[in-house]
C-alpha cells in the first residue's frame, strides 16, 4: 500500500493505493498520528484503494473520531468493492462519503 | 548414563576435569562443528606435509631427505592417528578439542623444526582455530602451549633444521671455504670446528632474533583470537536465550489456541436430544489465535441463540478482544434481552473500556423453536445466507447497523424471518468470501453460494464441508491471512419432521 499526503494549510488530503489490511494499516495509523495535529479538514481519496479489512476500518474510525472533534472528515472516490465493505459494516452511516 | 554413575565419576580427578571441560549444552553443536573443522585442518596439513615430502624426494625442496624424512613422517602419522580418533568418537568427545589443539601445535612444531624461520605463520594457526570453539579458556590454553612448544622447536630447529643465515654471528677474521651447494652447508662446516660454541650461538640468536619477534606477533594474534572467542560465546548465549524465549511464546500460544478453541461450543452433535434443529460450526484461525468466533446456546428450552462475530485485526490482540466480546454478548443474551438490545448493551459495555478503538462485527439471532420465527440484528457483519424449505441458498440482505465497540450510544434495528421445516441458515465471517488464491483473486460470495447449493440437501456438517472443500480447492497452497469461521443451522420444525424427510443424519 502507498500513502500520499498533501497538506494545504489546515486541510490534509490522504490518498491511499493498494490494500489497507492488517499488515499495512499500522503504517497508516502511524502516518496519521504524526500528521493530524493541526488539521481541520481531512479528506481520504480512496480512488486507488483495492481493499480494506477490519484492521483498516479501525484506523479510519479512529481518524473519524478525532476529526469529529477537531473539524471534519470526508471520504471520496470510493470504489464499488470498498463501498460494499462500508455498507456491510455500517461504516457508510458513520463516514461522510462523497 | 545414569545419575549414580555420573556422581561417582564426579569424585575422581577425571570426573571433575570432565565436568569442568564439558561445554554447556548450547555449545555442544557448535563444538562438534568445530571438531569437524579441526579434522579438516589436520587433513589439509597432512596433504601439505606429504607434498613437501614428495618434493624433497624428487630433489625439488631445499633440504636433504635425511633431515626432513623422520619429522615429517612422524607428523603425518600423528595426523592419521588424530583423524582416526576423530572418526571413532564421532567428533563428540569432551576432550577432543584439547587433543586437536595439542596435536595441531605438535604437528606444526615438527615442521617448524625442519624449515625453521620459514614456518612463522604455522605458529598462529592453532590459536586462530581455537577461537572457533568460543571458549577463551581453550584459546588461552592453546596460546600458552604453542608458546612453549614453539620455543622448544626453535631450539631444536636451530641446531638440527634449516640454518637461518641472518642470525649467524662469526668471530672477526673467520675464513670459510665453500663446500658447494647451499651457503648454509658452508657455514655449518665452518662451525664444526667448535660445535658446542657454534650451537650455543645459534640457540641464543634464534631465541633472541627469531623466536622473540615471532612470539610478540603471535601474542597479538592470541589477543585477537581471545576476543573472537569471547564475542562468539556472547553471540551463542544471546541466540540461545532468544531461542528459549521463542519456544516459551510458542508454548503459550499453543495453549492459548486450545483455550480459545474450547471457549466456543465444539462437541457435536451439539444438542443430541433436540429433534427440532441441528447446529454445526467450525473456527480456523489464520494464526495461532484469532478474532473470529461463533456461539450458540439455548436461552430457555424454546429459544436458541446464534452468534457469528469478527473482531477487527488478527492474532493475540483480536483474540483478547474476542474473549471479552463473547462473554459480554452471551451474558446479555442469557437474561432474555432481544437481539437489538443485546447489541446495544454490549456496545455500551465495550465502548466504556476501549481506548485501542477495537471493534467487533456481530450477527445475532434468536430462534423461537416451536414457531420457527427468527429475530435477528446485524452490527456490521456479513449478510447471512438462508435456504427456505426446498429452495436454494440465497444471500439475505438484512438491515445493517454499525459495528459493536465503534461508537457509544448506538441502537440496533431488528428484523424477523420465518423459517419453515427444512430451512437452513448459514453464517460466516469475511474470511470465507475473502479467501485469496495465489494470484490475489478472492473466493467471493458467488462461489460460496455454489458450494452451499452443492450440499443444500445434506446435513449441517455436509454444508460446511462442501464450503471448506471449495475454499481449499480455490486457494490451493496460497497462505491464508484471515480466520475462517462458519456456522450452519438447520430448522426441522417443532416436531422434527424435516429430519426424516431429508433422510436423517442418525
Amino acid at each position: 500500500m502507498t500513502i500520499e499526503m498533501k497538506k494545504n494549510g489546515s486541510a490534509l488530503t490522504v490518498s491511499l493505493a493498494g490494500r489497507l489490511d492488517t499488515v499495512t494499516s499500522p503504517d497508516l495509523e502511524k502516518a496519521l498520528a504524526d500528521a493530524l495535529a493541526d488539521v481541520k479538514e481531512l479528506t481520504f481519496d480512496l480512488a486507488k484503494l483495492e481493499y480494506v479489512s477490519s484492521a483498516g476500518l479501525r484506523v479510519l474510525l479512529s481518524a473519524q473520531k478525532k476529526m469529529s472533534v477537531a473539524g471534519k472528515m470526508v471520504v471520496k472516490n470510493v470504489s464499488e468493492t470498498v463501498n460494499e465493505i462500508f455498507e456491510v459494516t455500517g461504516f457508510s452511516d458513520i463516514l461522510t462519503i462523497e | 548414563m545414569n545419575t549414580k554413575e555420573k556422581t561417582e565419576k564426579k569424585n575422581t580427578f577425571w570426573g571433575r576435569l570432565r565436568d569442568r571441560l564439558t561445554p554447556d549444552e548450547m555449545f555442544l553443536e557448535t563444538e562438534i562443528q568445530a571438531n569437524k573443522l579441526g579434522a579438516l585442518i589436520l587433513f589439509c596439513s597432512g596433504i601439505m606435509l606429504a607434498l613437501i615430502l614428495i618434493l624433497t624426494a624428487f630433489g625439488l625442496f631445499l633440504l636433504p631427505m635425511e633431515s626432513v624424512f623422520s619429522p615429517l613422517i612422524q607428523a603425518i602419522a600423528e595426523i592419521v592417528i588424530l583423524l582416526v580418533v576423530c572418526r571413532v568418537v564421532k567428533y563428540k568427545a569432551w576432550w577432543l578439542k584439547h587433543l586437536l589443539m595439542l596435536g595441531l601445535v605438535v604437528v606444526y612444531a615438527r615442521l617448524d623444526v625442519v624449515v625453521t624461520h620459514k614456518a612463522a605463520i604455522l605458529m598462529v594457526l592453532p590459536v586462530l582455530f581455537s577461537s572457533r570453539y568460543f571458549s577463551r579458556r581453550l584459546t588461552v590454553f592453546t596460546s600458552i602451549f604453542t608458546s612453549v612448544i614453539f620455543a622448544l622447536s626453535a631450539v631444536w630447529g636451530a641446531t638440527h633444521g634449516m640454518i637461518n643465515l641472518n642470525i649467524v654471528t662469526m668471530e672477526e677474521g673467520t675464513v670459510m671455504t665453500a663446500t658447494g651447494g647451499f651457503l648454509g652447508d658452508t657455514v655449518k662446516n665452518a662451525g664444526a670446528a667448535d660445535p658446542a660454541a657454534f650451537d650455543a650461538m645459534l640457540i641464543k640468536n634464534t631465541l633472541l632474533f627469531d623466536y622473540l619477534p615471532k612470539w610478540l606477533m603471535f601474542s597479538i594474534a592470541s589477543i585477537i583470537s581471545c576476543n573472537i572467542a569471547r564475542r562468539g560465546r556472547e553471540m551463542v548465549v544471546t541466540q540461545h536465550e532468544k531461542d528459549v524465549e521463542t519456544a516459551r511464546i510458542s508454548t503459550e500460544l499453543d495453549l492459548a489456541t486450545r483455550i480459545q478453541a474450547d471457549m466456543v461450543p465444539n462437541i457435536y452433535p451439539a444438542f443430541p436430544d433436540r429433534r427440532e434443529f441441528d447446529v454445526y460450526a467450525t473456527m480456523d484461525p489464520a494464526k495461532e489465535v484469532g478474532g473470529d468466533f461463533y456461539d450458540f446456546f439455548l436461552i430457555d428450552p424454546d429459544h436458541l441463540c446464534l452468534v457469528m462475530a469478527d473482531v477487527s485485526g488478527k492474532g493475540v490482540p483480536a483474540a483478547l478482544f474476542m474473549m471479552a466480546s463473547k462473554i459480554i454478548l452471551a451474558n446479555n443474551a442469557m437474561i432474555g434481552k432481544s437481539p437489538g438490545k443485546i447489541l446495544e448493551d454490549t456496545n455500551a459495555a465495550i465502548c466504556s473500556h476501549n481506548r485501542e478503538e477495537m471493534f467487533v462485527t456481530v450477527w445475532i439471532g434468536i430462534l423461537d423453536i416451536p414457531t420457527g420465527r427468527l429475530v435477528a440484528a446485524n452490527a456490521g457483519h456479513e449478510y447471512p445466507v438462508v435456504r427456505h424449505a426446498d429452495g436454494a441458498f440465497e444471500v439475505f440482505r438484512d438491515k445493517h447497523g454499525f459495528v459493536v465497540g465503534g461508537m457509544a450510544g448506538l441502537k440496533y434495528k431488528e428484523y424477523e424471518m420465518q423459517l419453515e421445516p427444512g430451512s437452513k441458515l448459514f453464517l460466516y465471517t469475511d474470511g470465507v468470501p475473502e479467501a485469496t488464491d495465489a494470484e490475489g483473486k478472492m473466493f467471493g460470495v458467488d462461489r460460496m453460494l455454489d458450494a452451499l447449493n452443492g450440499a443444500k440437501d445434506g446435513t449441517t456438517v455436509d454444508v460446511l464441508k462442501s464450503v471448506r472443500a471449495s475454499v481449499d480447492g480455490f486457494v490451493k497452497n496460497a497462505e491464508q491471512f484471515d480466520d475462517l469461521t462458519m456456522l450452519c443451522m438447520e430448522y426441522r420444525g417443532a416436531d422434527g419432521q424435516a429430519k426424516d424427510a431429508a433422510g436423517g443424519d442418525a
